[in-house]
């Protein structure tokens, strides 16, 4: 049954896949100005850009245009940068294993200081505790990410130089990784130095991408511990004489983790989406931060590629993130 | 104890509620009556009178209460007139994201079949994209100002409305109501517009405060890149990155507008929740 | 500063608590240690392409300093603009200009060990003046016709007298390939791995994040005194402060000026400020209200360039009247166009224009692609909105600059920074108001008809620079472009360091020393 609805999910990707494709030509190829102008030097005669333009394909129909791309997209070309002349798919799986390693890390700390939140307000209710993840969650969820990595640069790079704020290494150290997963590398191989460099330049832009979605955790978290604390196998340990803090955290996060861990998956692609403004604020050099550059420099053969990485992948995640709350909660397979 | 604490509950999201709608009133009033307000021009720049300190500060100026930025414009005039950006991106922005948004959702959930699953899959596409990087995107191509700002946030967040809006209307199409409209031979439409709709208001009504407290911050995004309004309209997004270079100098070009912002969400998000406390009958329960 | 500092500190509280509870999780960053055999800059551009002579990458100023440290050019250019040997001893044109020749220097390696030879830099001038390699002024190099190598020596007809055709050979574009290497891993794999003649090879290169250097023992030009140099990318300027401040860099540059004020005041750092080829200017397009002699008149006098330097640079600029900074060839300072707002006014009304009925266009401005061009522009809007202009402010990226530039497509006035490492005017005035340049703006006939024979036709010097006298007094009686100011390049380093600022801009590791 669970693999009938899986399958289901998995056909229905497809015409969102098309449809991402359709709208990725779409916006790029509407682009007022001439992308051929970009590509050439200034001093480019006429036939030099009528050369590029029927080499680029830019003098065939539109829809021919979109089969000769959907063509070369399904084989894995997704054309040459403009601006560093190297193919886009190799510059952003360069990069990707970056923000992908950004963003767990990012979702560890959020798990992390959501629940802790959330348990805090169940554990102590209507006194200092509750008031306290309240207020949190409250202003973790008015302030934007991007406002919370300005607040950082200014606190750490000025008041408190303590964290890096910006890279991702301290390049003096010469750690030369054979993947893109700096953090997960040196911890594998040993290096202990090149882990701490790379754990303490990602402590920042992580707790600026984290508070927003710890905020919401706190809340999802509090609302599902709250109505578990009413049921009455809670009653009787309470009854039973068991602390309360025991309770909360030994028999109420038990099954209220389920639904909070679920939930919060679908934020984390939000999450992923908001690491293109808070990697270019601390110089992070992952695939939001090309993003911005890419559209900085109108590269449109690489804007195309990340914008369109961004959305298979969120494609993906949501997909992920359905089949396990399928596989944790039985009930909905028959949804 | 229950009953007292569900008293507490309801007195606390009707103090949010308070808090909220304070916000929104001084927004407005901010926003509508910012040539009355603002003690000056908020573009008239003086460069002798660059970087005067706020009036509770030493060497401050009292002609300026908050300060002057980096040109000699009287920051509190600023701030002022960024209100009014700021209200006018968030109320167009989300009342156009939200007609759109509820139409296509009305639709959608109503007819069913291969119109729902157009829509549906119109919706997956949309929500396949990150969204600050779709709206980076979209505003260098439109190009910057105040238009592409609303318009990239209507084609960004249209979908917000849509989805919950569909999931209503489906639960609303099996309510009794309905079923007596279809009965006594109403038209689809007019079932829709005028039974099914009116129902769905309060619904709305919470959706597009929140979405306001969005685009407040979108706009921001966009200033903080580069991207939003152009000319040398004064924004608060706009001055939290200029005032980004002066942090040592003049703390309150940066922090100033960043207060600003938050306590708007604060109080458009605080607004929201309270409405939907007292409006959605499943949270009243 | 420390009454603010608090009050900041107050400010951020909720920040201060989020980054308290932090404390314990953290290990200190080391303190500033004694400067070793690694030299640390915070950058604020990083290379998109490691190709210096073709593409838009080639004519970024802000790239040439990574780009000198790895190849070497042509003609090498000293921190005063002049000319000295490069990769080239000699050169020169015969007399009557019809014949060039150079001389290649003896036992420069290429950093895989091959000998550079005057074979390879043929191939070089070859590559670039062929239309196909997309080098952006393969005008000039395809002047010459004709190469021949004899041992060291390299013979070339005049095709078309370039006048400045050496010093772009100092300039941008001007660098030096490794033939051999070039065509065995190809452009894409050049990219990956490129190598070149000059004082570091690339160790590593992280896209958007650093550039490791080591040194080239074999460097002709001595080695330099660091083993390896770190390249690392900061776009952000308060960022950047933070760096040089917090002791993770041990050099860094275009940091906002009320910030270098501040940083040079502090213990073990020193600033160095120093006026660079950069230009800044507002281009007049030749359409709509900008065609009224008196309008371009007027928005020339209404702008007081030294406030602008005094309060919004802080005395960091040199404000100008042409496009000719003082340390090019051609600057004249009698040539003067004065703050005059009485005369804007009167010009305006002359055309029937006043404040209740200004004249109204667009002005497009870049924000933060260099040190305060929004706010110069914020600046200038205020100050001819006070003789009756009203001019929108549209901000764009300057990619979208370069292609309305090249269609030609800009709206009346536009700011644009000129940069001019070679000082000729040819490139400056010349390509910036040359209606068949594809970088000029003002197209008429009247100004390309003076320029077009002190460009290209004059072989004599003396009567050249006399020819460009005349054009640069009549643009600016003419007002077909607004020039600002000089900008001035605010450099920050560790006090331990001997740092030679350049006027073209240049930030070369190779040339920096630890002292004592």
């Amino acid at each position: 049954m669970s693999a009938g609805y899986l399958l289901k999910r998995l056909l229905l990707a497809i015409p969102t896949l098309f449809g991402v494709l359709v709208v990725v030509f779409v916006l790029l190829r509407v682009v007022p100005g001439d992308p051929v102008t970009m590509m050439v030097g200034l001093t480019a005669s006429e036939e030099d850009i009528a050369r590029l333009r029927e080499l680029y394909g830019f003098d065939k129909p539109i829809f021919t245009q979109f089969l000769i791309y959907l063509g070369d997209v399904l084989q894995g070309d997704l054309g040459v940068s403009i601006t560093r002349k190297q193919e886009v798919l190799g510059l952003i799986l360069g990069r990707l294993p970056v923000t992908l390693e950004l963003s767990l890390f990012a979702m560890a700390v959020a798990l992390l200081g959501g629940m802790m939140l959330g348990v805090l307000a169940v554990y102590r209710p209507g006194r200092g505790g509750e008031l306290v993840a309240d207020g949190f969650s409250g202003l973790g969820l008015a302030i934007p990410d991007f406002l919370w990595a300005l607040m950082f640069i200014l606190l750490f790079g000025v008041l408190i130089p303590l964290l890096p704020i910006s890279g991702q290494i301290d390049p003096r150290l010469g750690f030369e990784p054979a993947s893109g997963f700096y953090l997960f590398e040196s911890l594998l191989i040993g290096e202990f130095a090149a882990f701490q460099s790379v754990l303490s330049h990602m402590v920042l832009p992580a707790v600026a991408l984290a508070i927003p979605l710890a905020a919401i955790i706190a809340r999802i978290l509090k609302s599902s511990l709250q109505e578990v604390m009413t049921q009455d196998y809670i009653l009787l340990a309470r009854a039973r004489g068991f602390s309360r803090l025991r309770i909360v955290l030994r028999e109420a996060l038990q099954n209220a983790l389920i639904p909070t861990v679920t939930l919060s998956g679908v934020q984390f692609t939000f999450l992923v989406g908001g690491t293109v403004l808070i990697e270019r604020i601390f110089s992070y050099p992952g695939l939001g931060n090309m993003a911005i550059e890419a559209v900085i420099n109108r590269d449109i053969p690489l804007i195309q590629g990340i914008v369109l990485t961004f959305a298979v992948m969120f494609i993906a995640l949501n997909l992920i993130i359905d089949s396990t709350y399928v596989l944790l909660n039985p009930r909905v397979r028959h949804g | 104890m229950a009953d007292r604490r569900g008293a507490l509950v309801s007195a606390a999201s009707d103090a949010r509620v308070l808090f909220g709608a304070a916000v929104l009133l001084a927004l407005i009033v901010a926003a509508a009556a910012a040539p009355l307000l603002a003690p000056h021009d908020p573009l008239e720049q003086d460069l002798l009178a660059s970087f005067l300190p706020p009036a509770f500060q030493a060497g401050a100026d009292p002609v300026f209460p908050l300060g002057t930025d980096s040109l000699g414009r009287d920051l509190l005039s600023r701030l002022i007139y960024g209100a009014r950006v700021a209200l006018t991106v968030a109320l167009v922005a989300a009342s156009l994201a939200a007609l759109l948004g509820t139409a296509l959702g009305l639709i959608a959930g109503y007819f069913g079949g291969w119109v729902d699953a157009v829509i549906s899959r119109l919706v997956d596409v949309w929500m396949a994209f990150p969204p600050v990087l779709l709206s980076i995107v979209l505003v260098a191509i439109i190009g910057a100002g105040l238009h592409s700002v609303i318009i990239a946030i209507v084609i960004i967040d249209w979908t917000r409305f849509c989805r919950v809006v569909r999931a209503e209307v489906l639960v609303q199409r099996e309510q009794d109501y309905v079923a007596s409209a279809v009965t006594i031979g109403l038209g689809r439409w007019r079932i829709l517009w005028h039974e099914i709709l009116p129902n769905l208001l309060p619904l709305l009504l919470v959706l597009i405060t929140l979405e306001m407290g969005i685009a407040i911050i979108v706009e921001a995004i966009l200033s903080f890149v580069g991207l939003s309004v152009s000319s040398d309209q004064a924004t608060w997004g706009g001055l939290i990155q200029e005032g980004r270079l002066y942090i040592h100098q003049a703390w309150w070009i940066m922090v100033l507008p960043m207060a600003c912002i938050i306590v708007s969400v604060l109080g458009l998000n605080a607004l929201g929740d309270g409405l939907r406390r007292t409006l959605d009958p499943v949270m009243r329960r | 500063m420390p009454i603010h500092r608090r009050q900041f500190l107050m400010h951020a509280g909720a920040a201060g608590v989020a980054g308290a509870s932090l404390n314990s999780l953290l290990w200190s960053r080391q303190a500033r240690a004694a400067i070793g055999d690694t030299l640390t800059i915070a950058y604020h551009v990083a290379p998109p392409s490691w190709d210096p002579t073709v593409g838009p990458s080639s004519v970024n100023p802000g790239l040439q300093s990574i780009y000198k440290s790895v190849f070497d050019q042509y003609i090498e250019q000293n921190p005063d603009l002049s000319f000295g040997p490069g990769i080239l001893t000699e050169w020169g044109w015969n007399e009557d200009r019809t014949k060039v020749s150079m001389t290649v220097r003896d036992g420069v390696k290429w950093h895989d060990g091959k000998a550079l030879t005057a074979e390879d830099v043929v191939w070089n001038l070859k590559r670039v003046a062929d239309p196909e390699t997309g080098n952006v002024v393969q005008v000039v190099w395809a002047s010459l016709d004709n190469l021949q190598v004899d041992g060291n020596r390299i013979t070339a007809d005049v095709k078309q007298y370039v006048p400045d055709l050496f010093k772009w050979m100092a300039f941008l574009t001007g660098y030096l390939l490794p033939p051999q290497y070039y065509e065995e891993v190809g452009a894409e794999g050049f990219e990956k791995k490129p190598i070149g003649s000059g004082p570091y090879m690339v160790d590593r290169y992280e896209p958007n994040a650093f550039l490791r250097l080591k040194r080239n023992p074999d460097y002709w030009g001595g080695e330099p005194a660091f083993e390896n140099v770190i390249f690392k990318f900061v776009t952000d300027p308060s960022s950047r402060v933070a760096e040089i401040e917090s002791g993770g860099s041990d050099l860094t540059l275009e940091v906002p000026f009320e910030e270098f004020d501040r940083l040079k005041a502090k213990d073990g750092l020193v600033g160095v400020a120093t006026p660079v080829s950069d230009v800044a200017l507002i281009f007049f397009n030749d359409t709509g209200p900008m065609e009224d002699l008196n309008v371009r008149k007027a928005l020339v006098h209404a702008v007081n360039k030294k406030a602008i330097v005094d309060r919004l640079l802080r005395g960091y600029g040199v404000p100008l009247d042409t496009l000719e900074a003082p340390e090019y060839d051609a600057y004249d300072p009698d040539i003067k166009v004065p703050y005059d707002p009485e005369l804007a006014k009167t010009l305006l009304a002359e055309s029937g224009y006043s404040k209740d009925n200004p004249v109204r266009f667009k002005i497009q401005a870049t924000r933060g692609y260099r040190p305060k061009d929004y706010e110069i522009v914020q600046a200038v809007v205020g100050m001819w909105r006070k003789v009756g202009v009203e001019a929108e402010i549209e901000v764009y990226e300057i990619a979208k600059h370069f292609e309305l530039r090249a269609q030609d497509k800009l709206d009346p006035a536009a700011f644009y920074v000129w940069g001019n490492a070679s000082g000729d005017p040819n490139n400056s005035t010349g390509f910036a108001m040359f209606g068949p340049s594809p970088h000029s703006v003002w197209d008429t006939e009247d100004l390309d008809g003076m320029l077009a024979p002190v460009m290209f036709g004059e072989k004599d010097d003396q009567k050249r620079m006399a020819g460009w006298n005349k054009a640069l007094r009549y643009i600016a009686e003419n007002a077909y472009v607004l020039p600002l100011l000089q900008y001035v390049q605010p450099v920050v380093h560790r006090a331990e360091l001997g740092f030679t600022p350049y006027t073209a801009n240049f930030v070369l590791p190779h040339k920096i020393t630890v002292k004592g």
